[in-house]
């Protein structure tokens, strides 16, 4: 036996990096989800109803989608590595400084543009950029860590800053909760690193080819469709026929944040309290359905055949929800929903690196964000405009629902054996280090 | 129709943001944990914080590995390259 084989392989960095953007986006995105906890304490302090303060978060999406493909240009022109510790600087400052609002123009402008855009430099759309960089065997896998950080941020972040509410006062749960955002800057800066070339390593910690060792990082994530400009990308078939089934994600996701609960309690008569139980139940599976996604994807390939898979699942999900009159559908769909809510996402991430490579990565990547968020804001909107009219969700469901199907044709159809890197390159086998 | 745009944005901040939701988690929660507010904030600020901690003190532990394995990657790719 050799020296080599008794010696214990170390954690591969990429790992130590996918751990770093974990944790900054379950703060960053945790702090930011807490938001509607201080709605009521704010409002009844300074006397806004609640439209007036809502209208400092409208604000505050539309910053964020909209800043998010620029802040991604940005991030491919720096490396990512400066944009994420200062996103960090700001997001943490403006969130302790929430303490200090007087007025609800300083809300707006330091919630709806200052926090919204500082989450845009630090927020999960570049840091599974900068993840897919570290890795290509293991991309899927690794990104879908990176993004259950959101899901996680919700389900702990928000509990804390209500307790942190109930036991202070909004303004010093705003100050702590900004102090912990600024808590994940010493990790960032020690961990985020932005290639692997930068700690002398290869791409899943894999050896370097023997023939040419110096261009063999960069050949290794190159994709036949890579591009270095997101202009590029656009005028190729796959980032539409992607970007297509994520503005339906959004369509469909968001339209179930907003409605899913009055429908469960309105149309399917159970309490408000099973209703947020079931709600609850479909954010917690999630986490488990981005996990697997990612590792499905990796173990047995087929990116865009999951992708396909997960909103075919939702599909079928609605059809539930809108055929099992009772609130044993409304579980059903819970499950199947919650596998699909945070899959579709990493695998789009994943797959988008595959095919375009990552130099142009963080700005396509913001692009295709934005087309989720206007497929979320407009279903929501269609929604609460069509049970206005009809006074009933069936239909608004029934539209938003039907989407999925060319969703799912849409990802089938990618032609990922002949444009994804993955199936065009050896697949270098795993060595020290990984 | 306006009733719709002010709960999704609420709603956009953060799906377990939902009234109701909030509501069922902190019901559940002063159920499981029968103390006081401080206890909790206490309990979770420690889980919050300990990530960091975790992913350093791992790191640490590691540095042997890596610095043991760095020379042997060296010496086996020259090997290899001889050969």
């Amino acid at each position: 036996m050799t020296t080599t084989e008794n010696t214990k392989k170390p954690i591969y960095y990429g790992w130590y990096v996918c751990a770093a953007t974990l944790f900054i986006g379950f703060v960053a995105v945790g702090a930011r989800n807490c938001f509607g906890v201080f709605v009521v304490p704010m409002s009844d302090e300074f006397g806004w109803n609640r439209f007036t303060i809502s209208v400092a978060a409208a604000l505050g999406v539309m910053v964020n989608g909209l800043s998010q493909p620029f802040f991604g240009q940005i991030f491919d022109q720096t490396g990512g590595r400066k944009l994420i510790l200062i996103s960090i600087v700001v997001l943490g400052s403006a969130t302790a400084m929430l303490a200090l609002t007087f007025h609800i123009l300083f809300l707006a402008f330091m919630f709806g543009l200052v926090v919204s855009m500082a989450q845009s430099g630090s927020g999960p759309s570049n840091t599974a950029a900068l993840i897919a960089r570290w890795f290509k065997r293991r991309r899927a896998t690794a990104i879908s860590i990176n993004s259950s950080a959101v899901s996680m941020g919700g389900m702990i972040m928000v509990p804390f800053s209500m307790f942190l509410l109930q036991a202070t006062n909004w303004r010093v749960a705003w100050l702590v909760l900004g102090i912990i955002v600024l808590s994940s800057l010493p990790i960032a800066y020690l961990f985020i690193r932005e290639r692997p070339e930068d700690r002398g390593l290869y791409p899943d910690g894999d050896p370097a080819p023997l023939d040419d060792p110096g261009n063999a990082t960069r050949r290794g994530l190159s994709g036949p469709l890579e591009v270095d400009t997101w202009k590029q990308s656009f005028r190729t078939a796959p980032i539409w026929q992607m970007a297509g089934s994520y503005f339906v994600c959004g369509t469909t996701t968001f339209v179930m944040s907003v409605h899913f609960i009055p429908f469960a309690i309105e149309e399917r008569g159970i309490s408000g309290a099973t209703a947020a139980t079931i709600f609850g139940y479909m954010m917690f599976v999630n986490i488990f359905g981005a996990l697997g996604a990612g590792v499905l994807s990796d173990k047995l390939g087929g990116t865009k055949n999951w992708l396909a898979f997960a909103y075919a699942m939702r599909g079928i999900g609605y059809v539930v929800l809108l055929t099992v009159d009772s609130v044993f559908g409304l579980w059903i769909f819970a499950t199947i929903a919650g596998f699909s809510w945070v899959a579709t996402p990493v695998l789009t991430s994943s797959l988008t690196a595959d095919v375009y490579g990552t130099k142009a990565l963080g700005t396509i990547s913001g692009i295709t964000f934005m087309f989720h968020q206007f497929g979320g804001f407009g279903s929501v909107l269609l929604a609460g405009l069509l049970f206005d009219i009809t006074g009933s969700y069936t239909l608004p469901f029934a539209l938003v629902g039907a989407l999925l199907l060319p969703a799912a044709i849409s990802a089938f159809s990618i032609k990922e054996r002949k444009y994804s890197s993955r199936y065009q390159t050896q697949v270098p086998t795993p060595a020290a280090g990984d | 129709m306006m009733a719709s745009i002010v709960s999704f944005i609420l709603a956009h901040q953060g799906d377990a943001a939902d009234p109701e939701l909030l509501r069922w988690i902190k019901v559940q929660m002063d159920h499981l944990v029968g103390s006081g507010p401080w206890a909790v904030v206490a309990v979770m600020g420690i889980v919050i914080l300990s990530m960091p901690v975790f992913i350093v003190v791992v790191y640490v532990m590691q540095s042997k590995r890596r610095s043991d394995v760095a020379p042997m990657n060296q010496e086996r790719q020259e090997q290899e390259r001889v050969r």
